[in-house]
């Protein structure tokens, strides 16, 4: 039985007639099924599990990455395969790293059930599945409890799972730089910043780290947006959960 | 006929076979360690990595490890390749190639296959490689037979 999380946003007119059309693709492959509408102050956990109760064996999650991150971030771990229908081209970074085409014909990916275990990481025993991103402050990392990375002053840390990062060297910089994701390891982008006049901060070079166990220790509380929620920190420990998500995924998917 | 795996199927397969050569392939991961960036203790890494900034302790890669210009290494360093422009304080141990370029400091000792030095490079310490080994055991076991026939040949002149 399949159950579709729709995000409160596809209420907007604009995505009435593409809702409608995956709608009607649903029933012509015969995969519809229960429709639940989430809201941003909804927690997902409790809706999966009482929908795995009745009898639901497949939880899709329509919307954008925004809706991708609220409902794994919390339901990852539950005993059910999720699926992902990408609605409209604005925050949909996550889709084209699983292979889904947005819209409706990201129903074709749903209806060939070409399953996929993946990793997701977990930050201080909590999931994240898009990305988690450390804003610049002084902190040190320590890699698989082997090595400490420092930097002379503020730094950046940038660890993503499933969403790609896109950065630019600096505001001048016309070409955009993406650190794409890889299944079996996290992948953590560091750019220390160095003072530069007066005021003002200059991002250096970035370093790139690959790992499965990580822990940032910040001097002071630091802001930390992890699947575009925003907390203060000041110790986070980042680990791989290995095949914890059971996901439909595309043919042309990046791992 | 009944029994034979259709045409789809096999496809199907051969689908499946190649997505998977294709992302054993992909699976390489650099590590970079910028440039105003340290890194202390056992740093190691299952693909290349690329040092531009400092790092102490030990370095082991089973792939190409490359120190850009102005960057440092103040450890042991075990790699399958190397590709050296900066400057490496420790013994290095690498499986296959060594390229030292014109900018390359290297303090200590090496042990590798093959040895590429560009001019200007600097080296200071015992470079060895394995395919000196066998005629050293050689040599040396001559020059003691001779050593013993001198000593001999002395012995009956003294007589």
């Amino acid at each position: 039985m399949y159950v579709y999380l729709y995000d409160s946003f596809l209420e907007q007119r604009k995505y009435i007639s593409i809702i409608k059309a995956i709608e009607n693709r649903l029933t012509d492959y015969g995969i519809s099924g229960k429709i639940l509408r989430l809201n941003n102050f909804t927690d997902a956990k409790p809706v999966i599990d009482d929908e795995i109760k009745r009898g639901a064996t497949n939880i899709v999650i329509v919307g954008n990455d925004k809706t991708f991150g609220l409902v794994l971030s919390r339901g990852a771990g539950s005993n059910c395969v999720f699926g992902f229908l990408p609605i409209g081209t604005e925050n949909n970074t996550v889709a084209p790293v699983l292979g889904i085409p947005v819209n409706e014909a990201s129903v074709e990916v749903l209806a060939k059930r070409r399953k996929e275990k993946l990793d997701i990481g977990l930050v201080n025993s909590r999931f994240f599945v898009s990305q988690l991103h450390v804003m610049p402050a002084k902190v040190q990392v320590i890699y698989d409890r082997k090595f400490k990375v420092t930097a002379e002053d503020k730094m950046e840390v940038v660890v993503c799972n499933f969403q790609p990062f896109y950065w630019k060297k600096d505001k001048r910089d016309k070409e955009t730089q993406v650190v794409h994701p890889q299944d079996g390891k996290l992948e953590a982008f560091l750019r220390p910043l160095t003072k530069s006049g007066w005021f003002g901060y200059k991002y250096e070079e970035p370093s790139i780290f690959p790992f499965e166990e990580m822990e940032i220790i910040g001097e002071n509380a630091f802001l930390v947006e992890t699947d575009g929620r925003q907390t203060k920190e000041i110790n986070l420990k980042l680990k791989l959960a290995k095949s914890k998500i059971e996901m439909i995924v595309g043919k042309n998917r990046m791992f | 006929m009944i029994f034979q795996k259709s045409n789809k199927q096999v496809a199907e397969v051969e689908e499946i076979y190649i997505e998977q050569v294709e992302r054993d392939t992909e699976d390489n991961i650099d590590t970079v360690v910028g440039p105003s960036v340290n890194v202390e203790g056992d740093f190691s890494s299952e693909g290349n990595i690329i040092v531009k900034g400092t790092v102490t302790g030990s370095v082991h890669t089973s792939r190409v490890l490359s120190v850009e210009p102005g960057a440092r290494i103040n450890a042991n360093v075990r790699a399958g390749s190397a590709l050296i422009a900066g400057e490496v304080r420790g013994n290095m141990k690498i499986k296959d190639s060594l390229e030292l370029s014109a900018t390359a400091r290297v303090l200590g000792d090496v042990e590798v296959k093959v040895l590429s030095i560009a001019p200007g490079a600097i080296v200071f310490g015992k470079i060895s490689m394995p395919g000196i080994e066998g005629v050293e055991v050689k040599s040396g076991r001559r020059s003691r037979k001779t050593e013993e026939a001198a000593g001999q040949q002395n012995e009956e002149y003294i007589g």
